[in-house]
This record gives C-alpha cells, sequence and structure tokens, in this order.
C-alpha cells in the first residue's frame, strides 16, 4: 500500500500532464507546440539546469562518473540499434536516431525529481545534457545526412551547461537574484513539455502500427537492459544507479519526431513509435520503479 | 538590503524583460493559448498546491481576502472620485482603479519578499481581486451584470478544494501535492512573461490626464494598503503583502476587456502602460517600505 502510495506520487504527475495535453488537444484552444517548444528550449531549460545545480552540488567524482556512464549508454544504445536497423534492412536515417534517444527531458526529468528529490533531477539533468548536445549534433546530424556546428553553438542549453559545470567545479555559488529568476523561469519547464508531449501525442501522424510499434517496445526493453549493464558495470549505487537505469529506459524522445518531420524521414512511422512506446511506459515505468526504489 | 531588495525584484524584471524582448523582436508569442495555460491550469494548481502546504492558517488566508476586499471598497470610492470631478464615463475608468496587476506582477513579489507564507496570504488577494474584476469589473465594462465567469473559472474550485485540506489540517495525499505542485510551477513565470509582451505591444499616449489617473490610482493603491495594514494591526509578511498588491498597477486584462466592449482601449493600454513602468520603477522604495 505504501509502495502504490509512493509510486502514485512519482508517475502520477506526469501523466496528469500528458492527459491535460491530450485533452487540451481535444478540447482547447490551437496549442503551439513549436512556440511553446522554443520558450522552453530557449529560456526554460537553461534556467533550469543553472538553477539545480544550485541546490545540488556534487563532487566532480561523481559528475565525471555519471558522465560517463552516460556516455557508454548512449554508445551501447547506438550499437544495440544500429544493430537492429541492420538486421531488419530497415532505412538508418529514419530509424536510427529514434531508437537511440529516450525521453530524457520531459519524462525521465520529472520522474527522477519525483523519486529521489533534487539529487534525482540534478543526475537526471546531467543524463539529458549529453543526450541534448548528442540530439543536436549526432542525431540530427544522421537525420539530416551532414555535420552542422552552427547548430550547436545556436543552442542556449550548451551555455547553461558550460556555466553549471563551472559553478560546480570552481565551487561557486550565485547570487540570490540570480537564483530566484533561474530557479522561477526553469520551473515551466517540466509542465510545458508533458502538455505539450500529451497535444503532440493526440496529433501526431501515425502510420505503420505494427512495425513502429514493435520498434518502440524494443527502445523500452533495450534501454532497461542497457541501463541495468551500464550501472553494473560503473559499479554505480543509490540514486545514480537509478537514475541512469530510469532514463535509459524512457520511451521514444519526441524530439526525433521533430527531426524526422524536419528532413522528411519518415515521420509517420517515427510517431508510432512515440505514441506505443510512450502508452506501454504507463506499464513499465511503475514495474520499473518498484526494482528500484 | 540592497541584495535582498534585488533578490525579490529581479525576477520580476528579468522575466518581463525577456517577454518584452520577444514582443519586440516580433517572435510569435501565443497570448491566448499562454493566458489559458497560465490561468486556467497553472493558476488553480499554484493556489491549491501553496495552500495545502499549510503555511498559512485558513483565518489568515481570510483576513487577507477580507482585507483587500477593504481596499477595493476605497479603490471604487477613490475611482468615483476621480471620474466625477473629471467628468470621465465609468465603464472606461472606473475598473482602472479596482483591477490591478495582483497575480503577474503582485505574486512573485510576495513569494520572494516573504517565501511560501507570503505567496499564500498574496493568493488570497489575488483570489478576491480576480473574483472582482471577472464579476463586477467585467460587469462595468459589457454595462450589464455577468456572473457567468465566476463559476467558469476554475480558480474558484480549487480553492474551495484547497479549503477543505486547510480546515483540518491535513495534508493532500502525495500524488496529488506533486502533480499540482509541478503544474502550479508554470503559473508565474509565464504571466509575468506575458506581462512583457503585453507592454511590448502597448502604445502610450502621454495625455496629462492619463498621465495624472495613472500616478493617482498608484499612489491611493500605496496609501490604501499602508492605512490599511495599520488600521487592522497586520504585521510581517501579512502586512507586506497587502502593501505590495495594493500598490500594483492597472491591470493588463482591462486591455482585453476595453477592447472587447469597444471601451476606448487605447486609453487603457496607455493607462496601464504608464501605471506599469511608473510601479517598476518605484519598486525598489516599496520593497524599501515592507521588508
Amino acid at each position: 500500500m505504501d509502495l502504490a502510495y509512493q509510486l502514485a506520487g512519482i508517475v502520477a504527475p506526469v501523466f496528469i500532464c500528458i492527459a491535460i495535453g491530450i485533452g487540451w488537444a481535444r478540447f482547447g484552444p490551437p496549442f503551439d507546440t513549436e512556440f511553446i517548444t522554443s520558450l522552453v528550449y530557449n529560456i526554460g531549460v537553461p534556467c533550469l539546469i543553472v538553477a539545480t545545480f544550485q541546490k545540488v552540488r556534487l563532487t566532480p567524482e561523481a559528475l565525471g562518473e555519471l558522465a560517463l556512464a552516460t556516455l557508454a549508454c548512449y554508445a551501447a544504445f547506438a550499437v544495440a540499434a544500429y544493430a537492429l536497423v541492420k538486421l531488419a534492412r530497415l532505412d538508418v536515417p529514419s530509424y536510427l536516431p529514434a531508437l537511440i534517444f529516450p525521453l530524457t527531458a520531459s519524462m525521465g526529468m520529472p520522474v527522477c525529481y519525483f523519486a529521489f528529490g533534487d539529487l534525482g533531477l540534478a543526475l537526471a539533468i546531467v543524463f539529458f545534457a549529453i543526450g541534448a548536445i548528442g540530439t543536436f549534433t549526432v542525431g540530427a546530424a544522421i537525420a539530416e545526412g551532414s555535420w552542422s556546428a552552427g547548430r550547436l553553438a545556436r543552442t542556449p542549453v550548451l551555455y547553461a551547461i558550460l556555466i553549471a559545470v563551472v559553478l560546480q567545479l570552481a565551487d561557486l555559488r550565485m547570487p540570490d537574484w540570480i537564483f530566484n529568476t533561474t530557479n522561477l523561469l526553469g520551473a515551466m519547464v517540466i509542465p510545458a513539455q508533458l502538455v505539450a508531449l500529451g497535444v503532440s501525442l493526440l496529433q501526431l501522424q501515425v502510420g505503420g502500427i505494427a512495425r513502429s510499434g514493435a520498434l518502440g517496445l524494443f527502445r523500452l526493453a533495450m534501454g532497461a537492459a542497457v541501463g541495468f549493464g551500464i550501472a553494473e558495470a560503473f559499479g554505480l549505487e543509490g540514486v545514480a544507479r537509478a537514475v541512469v537505469i530510469l532514463q535509459s529506459a524512457m520511451p521514444v524522445a519526441v524530439s526525433s519526431y521533430l527531426f524526422a518531420q524536419q528532413f522528411h524521414r519518415k515521420p509517420e512511422e517515427v510517431a508510432g513509435m512515440v505514441v506505443v512506446s510512450t502508452a506501454v511506459s504507463v506499464v513499465t515505468l511503475p514495474l520499473l520503479l518498484v526494482l528500484l526504489l | 538590503m540592497i541584495l535582498k531588495i534585488l533578490s525579490v525584484i529581479a525576477p520580476v524584471f528579468v522575466c518581463a524583460g525577456i517577454g518584452f524582448l520577444w514582443g519586440r523582436t516580433g517572435r510569435p508569442f501565443d497570448t491566448r493559448m499562454v493566458g489559458a495555460l497560465a490561468l486556467n491550469i497553472g493558476m488553480p494548481c499554484l493556489a491549491f498546491s501553496t495552500l495545502t502546504e499549510l503555511k498559512v492558517s485558513p483565518e489568515a488566508f481570510a483576513t487577507m481576502a477580507g482585507a483587500y476586499a477593504l481596499a477595493m471598497v476605497c479603490f471604487l470610492a477613490v475611482g468615483l472620485a476621480v471620474i466625477t470631478v473629471l467628468k470621465l464615463p465609468a465603464h472606461t475608468y472606473l475598473p482602472v482603479f479596482t483591477s490591478s496587476n495582483t497575480g503577474n506582477m503582485g505574486l512573485p513579489l510576495c513569494l520572494f519578499a516573504f517565501g511560501p507564507e507570503g505567496l499564500a496570504l498574496g493568493i488570497g488577494i489575488f483570489v478576491m481581486s480576480s473574483l472582482f474584476s471577472f464579476t463586477v469589473g467585467w460587469s462595468i465594462y459589457a454595462g450589464r451584470f455577468a456572473a457567468d465567469v465566476f463559476y467558469n473559472n476554475p480558480l474558484i474550485y480549487a480553492v474551495a478544494l484547497a479549503l477543505a485540506f486547510m480546515i483540518p489540517g491535513v495534508e493532500p495525499p502525495a500524488w496529488l501535492a506533486n502533480t499540482t505542485k509541478l503544474i502550479g510551477g508554470l503559473a508565474i513565470p509565464l504571466m509575468i512573461v506575458s506581462l512583457g509582451v503585453a507592454i511590448a505591444n502597448m502604445r502610450a499616449q502621454g495625455a496629462v490626464t492619463i498621465i495624472g489617473i495613472s500616478v493617482v490610482k498608484l499612489l491611493a493603491g500605496f496609501a490604501v494598503g499602508y492605512g490599511l495594514a495599520e488600521a487592522l494591526g497586520l504585521e510581517g509578511a501579512a502586512r507586506g503583502t497587502l502593501i505590495i498588491e495594493c500598490a500594483m498597477p492597472v491591470a493588463v486584462h482591462n486591455y482585453m476587456f476595453a477592447q472587447r466592449f469597444n471601451r476606448n482601449a487605447a486609453d487603457t493600454a496607455s493607462m496601464i502602460l504608464i501605471s506599469t513602468v511608473i510601479a517598476l520603477a518605484m519598486l525598489p522604495l516599496l520593497m524599501l517600505v515592507v521588508l
């Protein structure tokens, strides 16, 4: 009973926000997902990163260990996804990014926050930040078929990460006025993203549900397996272990759909993967939490 | 003291500044969607979540709402006096005195000046202020009485639900507390950024009457807040919250109402803009009085 109560406290906020988004898309006024994403990514996320690392101090060792484990996770995702795509003779640019990148921001961050507090959120942000840099460089490069350094330089998230890392390593604290401001603006990130996710889920043009569904399930199972394996290999414990596993096992990222749409890489199929893996995570996420709490 | 004041007012300036730049650079900003997200979803959750943290007793909450009701009666009297003297139409100029930016500007100030307790007390005032604006204020603009806005406002239900937990002093279940806290985080930043965007899109004409009304509104607001806090013997966060909220500039939604009912929207925009700019400039002094 206690466990059920605790689980509800962690997953209810996530799924209720998504449900609000679905309800909004169905009954509400027009919802401009692109605008909200722009507001969240250009202003909210950088503020959230800076503010969270004011609240949580990680040792350079802990930070480094987690960063390495995260890189190892992404490398493992890439290898596993590439193997599957080749074996199944699928189109690499369309399917590879969607299989690699999990939904670490809108779903991973709130789950880790409600399960493990500010420490959980800080570690989840490290995992997300490394993935975000990857998504905006490698992921986009695969989908686009070319490399673009300019995209990375135009990402405010990157500068926020640099500031957070410098503050951590030099053990500096920001003045209250910056903290209050960034903390306030950062608070909109998770709910706005989850509502936008709900809206997107209803708006996605899904096609070929059988194949994309199977690929979505592969992302969840492969992610969880890689997460457990890497956590074991790096000897991670406690919150760090749980965060690496949770973040690895997140469903297909919506950003993969946006890239697929932008570069005409089978967006309907990627949409199917997003919808199926998100829907299935309603069941698999609580199960995973039972193992980790 | 300077740093403390800065930590209270900087969030308002920076967030409104972001909105202002966003508006001025012509990036798309869907005010209607952001308003719906902040006011219909974010704000009820913020009110529920803040009130059920039980930092404030139901009595203190009711005291603030009651004190602000008295303040609004004073604002009405001042407003009626001014429009009678200047022979201005009530349907455009009266709500300017009674509807203030208690939400998008007042709440973050209350929060950063007095913490969660200040926010909870500020919400007591905000609830009273929005009830009044969306019934009496709306009716003055519309020229007929309308009460449907009252029960269509999700904030009422959120506060009623919160009181059901506050009065017996029970904490809500984790799933509800976490969900409302998460979604409540949307309300304040979205509201202040929208305020900046609204200011960026408004034009002011500096007619003497307009500037005069704006100044009278702000001075009367401050005087009423200060006087009521003294008269009611309020102290600390309660005193500060009442003075801050009473001294807030003309509410942005007056412009939407004025547009909708063809009530000289240009003058309303000017009064909003001028009173907001003066209020922003005066914030350090205001904080000096309340902190």
